[in-house]
């Protein structure tokens, strides 16, 4: 009777400590963005990034309003809003996906451990499966991402005359999120 | 006389040319949008947020890309990483809030704990999220 309450306990410990996942998030993570062309530096911030994590499945999502991004010009913000992005009828982006490799990471030990992120990336209304590699890098026990990649402004549906003129055909985004 | 024409013409091309690219890439950069002198829409926290929550496009339609004055508790101060300070104003719902960055150079004060703040709407996430905050009160 008593071996059985033991194994009860042993088994329900095990089975916790084996479910027992962590979510990591911020509201305050950095994306860049940066389609400057030989002709024009064309490149924002934003600091406002909504991001969250799960340390065990690896699963993880970003999502970003349009509007936070800021530029040094305010004429190249608003145009980027209304005419490229139209922020006021699709104000947001985001990306759900998984970090495949996540196994490889281990969250108790500060280092820098190389990630392949596979999910769909949503901009402008359009959604796009992507994969791209990066970093998890842990420090003082609290992770971070970062990563570039590179997006062919085409296949979100985002035109315009000045596009692999003025502006890149190809934007860079730069992700650095820091987690709480 | 059609040589002073076409003379007047060009001069008058030549100053509209050199206007535009003033606006676009001087004017622009020391110029941004400055919402202590804008009119904002007064609402509190509770309210925003709840109007986000029940039709999110009307709410957009309403408030995006608008200057909103309210006034709330403040749940968090914080920084981001670019290190702008950062607030949290309390709503109806623990689960959603109003999250606003303030303007770079706006510093927070460690006693205020209701504040009345304007900023610039930019949409809902897990809270209704301003940017270009600065302090009324």
């Amino acid at each position: 009777m008593m071996n059985k309450a033991t194994l009860v306990l042993f088994l329900v410990t095990f089975s916790f400590s084996l479910h027992a996942q962590k979510l990591f998030s911020t509201k305050t993570g950095q994306i860049r963005f940066n389609a400057s062309s030989p002709l024009e530096q064309i490149a924002a911030i934003n600091n406002q990034v909504d991001s969250k994590m799960i340390d065990k499945t690896g699963q993880i999502v970003f999502s970003v309003l349009i509007k936070s991004f800021k530029f040094e010009n305010q004429l190249m913000e608003d145009h980027f809003n209304e005419n490229y992005l139209e922020s006021s009828k699709i104000p947001k982006a985001d990306f759900k996906g998984f970090i495949s490799n996540i196994a490889s990471v281990n969250f108790a030990k500060d280092g820098k451990y190389p990630a392949v992120f596979i999910g769909t990336l949503t901009i402008h209304g359009v959604q796009q499966k992507v994969s791209t590699t990066g970093d998890v890098i842990i420090a003082d026990g609290t992770p971070s991402i970062s990563g570039v990649f590179k997006i062919k402004l085409a296949d979100y549906g985002i035109v315009g005359s000045y596009i692999g003129g003025k502006i890149a055909n190809e934007a860079e985004v730069t992700v650095n999120c820091k987690y709480q | 006389m059609k040589s002073k024409i076409s003379l007047i013409i060009f001069v008058l091309a030549f100053a509209a040319a050199i206007g535009v690219w003033y606006y676009a890439f001087k004017y622009s950069v020391t110029n941004h949008r400055d919402v202590a002198n804008e009119n904002a829409i007064i609402v509190s926290a509770s309210q925003i947020v709840k109007d986000f929550q029940t039709n999110e496009t009307k709410a957009n339609k309403t408030y995006l890309n608008k200057v909103i004055q309210l006034k709330g508790e403040v749940l968090k101060k914080d920084q981001d990483q670019a290190g702008n300070y950062t607030l949290t104003l309390k709503s109806d719902d623990p689960f959603s809030s109003v999250f606003c960055t303030l303007k770079k150079g706006v510093k927070l004060s460690n006693k205020d704990s209701t504040i009345t703040i304007k900023g610039v709407c930019e949409g809902f996430l897990s809270d209704v999220v301003l940017n270009d905050g600065v302090i009324v009160k």
